[in-house]
Order: structure tokens, then sequence, then C-alpha cells
């Protein structure tokens, strides 16, 4: 096997798949967010290991540069996985803002009714 | 109207020097009424300066910004059953004088929200010209969408029903909410109304919006107007 892109890609693929299931093994990585990582990789390694595929792919599109095919795969993912993930912030942020408002209102709550319970003492 | 229980809700970020004369006056201008300051990780005396005042006082464990702030203090209100709020800046700029002004038209049911305006009436009240300018665009923009007059949206010095407090409990936008809430408040159908007041210079504490930060502003309100006006009422 010589080494190219593919083969190389193909490496990089079962590399990063291997972390991102140690990560998932140590409680690193949600289940949930380790889905997609593992779905990219799979379609990266089956592209890469099949470069007839990839190259009949790209012919049909006119393009001439056939593993800048591979490129384009990763970085729609990546766009895509980045647009999810600040969606995920959107909604993280806004659980930790009502959380903190409640958290507030109750402490200061809690606080007036000790006062008062050691007052009726 | 005696029987409408009414909290001030002040939002404070390091206001040491103005809180306590910004609370006695709201004291003496609406004595059934009750404060509540909303502490947003003051680094100074401002919960100190506001207890000793009378104020009830949440003090929150880190800066949230206005828009969290002055949530915590909505969700306060509905929760403890309030039928008014009002919200007033603690930096004194906002004169405690118009509450009474303010909740009138809520009292007696002609508007859901009352926004106190610098511009309905001529006032002393001088402005820088690039505030002005900006002011301006969203009072052209807000009122071109709502399809009612708004002089003065990125004024703090309001008053809302027991409605717009349980919707403000709810959904209120996290930075620069003052333009925003206008018109995520007329795509559900509340009555906005302004009503005249003269304001003040601040008398301690600084603007948050600083010259850095205000092309930040103008491009975030823009597009939050620009959003609403194509964001129907069920996501508003």
């Amino acid at each position: 096997m010589k080494i190219d892109i593919y083969s190389l890609s193909v490496i990089f693929s079962i590399i990063f798949m291997i972390c991102t299931i140690e990560l998932v093994r140590r409680n690193r990585l949600h289940e949930k967010y380790s889905l997609l990582w593992l779905l990219f990789s799979f379609i990266l390694i089956f592209l890469a290991a099949w470069p007839k595929l990839l190259e009949t792919i790209a012919g049909l599109l006119d393009v001439k540069y056939a593993p800048s095919l591979l490129f384009l795969v990763g970085l729609v993912f990546l766009i895509l996985y980045n647009l999810s993930m600040t969606m995920s912030i959107t909604k993280q942020g806004e659980r930790i803002i009502k959380l903190t408002q409640e958290l507030s209102i109750l402490k200061e709550r809690i606080k007036i009714l000790e006062a008062e319970k050691k007052e009726s003492k | 109207m005696d029987s409408k229980r009414i909290v001030v809700i002040i939002p404070a970020y390091n206001e040491e020097k103005s809180i306590k004369d910004v609370i006695e006056k709201i004291i003496t201008s609406i004595p059934s009424a009750d404060i509540l300051v909303v502490n947003d990780g003051s680094k100074d005396q401002t919960v100190l300066r506001a207890r000793e005042a009378g104020a009830y006082v949440i003090e929150l464990p880190f800066n949230l910004g206005i828009g969290g702030a002055m949530q915590t203090g909505y969700l306060y209100a509905k929760q403890n059953g309030y039928d008014i709020a009002i919200q007033c800046d603690g930096d004194g700029q906002h004169d405690p004088v118009y509450i009474q002004k303010i909740i009138e038209p809520i009292i007696k049911d002609n508007a859901d929200m009352v926004v106190g305006s610098r511009y309905l009436e001529k006032t002393l009240y001088k402005s820088k010209l690039m505030r002005r300018i900006g002011i301006l665009f969203f009072s052209g923009a807000v009122s071109m969408i709502i399809r009612k007059k708004i002089t003065d949206p990125t004024s703090g010095f309001r008053a809302v029903n027991r409605e717009v407090i349980e919707y403000f409990a709810w959904k209120y936008p996290s930075d620069y909410p003052e333009v925003d809430v206008l018109v995520r408040l007329n795509n559900r159908n509340f009555r906005i109304m302004e009503v005249p007041v003269e304001m003040k210079v601040r008398q301690g504490g600084k603007s948050s919006i600083t010259p850095l930060k205000s092309i930040y502003y103008m491009a975030k309100v823009s597009l939050a107007l620009i959003i609403n006006s194509i964001r129907s009422s069920k996501y508003s």
C-alpha cells in the first residue's frame, strides 16, 4: 500500500474513531455527541478506502482533483457540526441563566426565613 | 389602586454612589410599592447601600447582564403575585417622581406596557449627538415595524402589568433588551404606550454601552429587530 492522501485519510479516520470510542468509554464524551463523529469517521474511511467511488463521484461533479472532495465532505461536516454546537450552547446558556435566577431568588428567601426562625426562638 | 401590588425593580451593577438616593426617592414617590434591587455581580458596596435604604436585594452570583438581571426581577414579581412591575435604573437617570405617571395607564388598563420617553415632549434632557442619532434610527425602525410611533425605544424606565410580568419571566432577551422587547410584545398583541418623562444625566456609575460596544450594540439590536419582524407570535 503506497502512502497517499487516501491511505492517510483511512489511517487518520481510524485513529480518530478509536479516540472517540475511548472518550466515550472514559465518560468524557456523551454517546449522543459521539454518534455524529463516528458516522463522520465511517464516511471518511469509506470514501478513502474506495478511491474509485470517490473518483466516480468527482467525475460526475466535474471535480478535477478527486481528493479535494474529501476535504469538502470534511469541511461541510465541520460547519454543520459547529452550527449544532452553537445551538446547544444557546440552549445551555438559557438554562444556566434560568437556574442562576431561581437560585438567587431562593437564596434570599432562605436567608429571610432563617432570620425569622432565629427571632421566634 | 391601593389593592394593586406593585414592585419597583432596580437592576444594579456597581451603583453604590447613587442607589441609596434612588431607593429613598422611590419610597417618597410611591410608598405602597415594594422595592427590589437585583445586584448583577457588583464589586462595590451596592448591596449594602441598597439594604440600608430598605430595599429587598437579590444577589446574582455573577454578572448576567442587564437582560438576565431584569428577568430575575420579573421572575420574582411573578412568583410573588405582583400586579404591576416598574423597572427603574439605579444610577439616578430615571426620576422616581414620574413613577405615578408611568403606572397610571396600566392601572386604568389602557396599556400593558408603558415606556417613559425623553423625547415625547420637549425636555431639558441633552444627549450626545451619536446617541441621539442611534435612538432616532431605532425609533424609526421600531415605529415602522410595529406601526405605532415610539419616540424613545431605548428607555429602560418602564412599567408592565401582570400578563407582561408573566411573559417576561418566561422570556426576556439576555443583552440589550429594551428595543427588542417592544417588537416582541407587539408580535404578541400587547399594548405599548409612551408617556413623557424628564431624565437626568447619570449621577454615578457608567453606561453599559462603551464606544467600542456601540457597534456591536447597533448590529445586534438591528438584527434582533429584523428577525422579530419576521417572527410569528409563536416564537416571540
